[in-house]
């Protein structure tokens, strides 16, 4: 079963995490590649993704026309998808395991997870 | 099918990947679920026909859809790492839905992108316009200056 891992935060959150020292960070992403390896080597990584800074958030509506239009203006407490991991494992309880561990390295931010539509999942 | 795949961008062009992102709250998938039959095929047609024409015009990275916010938990690590789980979302949270990612020569083109998907028909058949979330996703740890 595929489950998505969504890790989300704040604008202030993240600019929190980004103004920290380079060596935390460098020593964040070593935790989460080690991560990434270990579910590698288990054959349950299927993709993961960081994204950039809320900061170059935009938002993107079509109008009558067709043209986009565009806004990068959002509440305070929006929160933004900061990253995501998709895994393939046996059950749900595995991909929280899963959750638990990237939670552990990131401050014990909590950690979102879906499955995904059924629709997709018996297209597959 | 998705499929994830790595941009090979030649030597002269500098490709960027953005995802564009559908969003909405419990309540909004809920008016979703109470679509008429013929609203929800001709959103789903209208889906299919958008994945085409971005897989043919090359700028196709991958795609998902995610399932219902009443699925959703929010996990964290206990003391002993553990994982605790938790379903109890504030109202007003805002759920992924889905998003597509795409590889293009520069955010004009992602928004263009993402004005297309906004026009995907809503209830009625008339377009939804829906605001599409649009950010650039980062090629690896060098975005953070590591």
């Amino acid at each position: 079963m595929k489950y998505i891992l969504l890790m989300s935060g704040t604008r202030a959150g993240a600019e929190t995490y980004h103004a920290s020292p380079k060596q935390d960070i460098n020593a964040h992403m070593a935790v989460l590649h080690r991560i990434n390896q270990d579910l590698a080597e288990s054959g349950e990584f299927v993709a993961t993704q960081g994204l950039s800074e809320p900061k170059e958030a935009k938002v993107v509506r079509g109008e009558k026309n067709g043209l986009p239009v565009t806004d990068g203006i959002f509440p305070e407490s929006k929160e933004f998808l900061l990253g995501y991991w998709i895994v393939d494992v046996a059950n749900a309880d595995r991909a929280y395991a899963i959750a638990g561990q990237i939670s552990a390295a990131s401050q014990n931010i909590p950690i979102e997870v879906r499955q995904f539509a059924a629709h997709e999942a018996k297209s597959r | 099918m998705t499929v994830e795949r790595e941009a090979a961008p030649t030597k002269t062009e500098k490709k960027m990947k953005y995802i564009l992102m559908m969003n909405g709250k419990k309540s909004d998938f809920e008016r979703y679920a109470r679509w008429s039959r013929e609203d929800l095929q001709a959103n789903v047609s209208f889906m299919r026909t958008f994945s085409k024409e971005l897989k043919d015009s090359g700028v196709f990275v991958s795609t998902e859809g995610l399932g219902w916010p009443s699925e959703a938990r929010l996990v964290r690590a206990g003391n002993d790492g553990e994982p605790i789980t938790d379903g109890v979302f504030p109202e007003s949270k805002e759920f992924l839905a889905g998003y597509w990612i795409i590889d293009v020569e520069n955010p004009e083109q992602a928004y263009k992108v993402a004005a297309r998907a906004s026009q995907a028909p809503g209830a009625g058949g008339k377009p939804a316009n829906m605001p599409i979330e649009v950010r650039p996703v980062l090629s690896g740890h060098a975005d953070l200056g590591l």
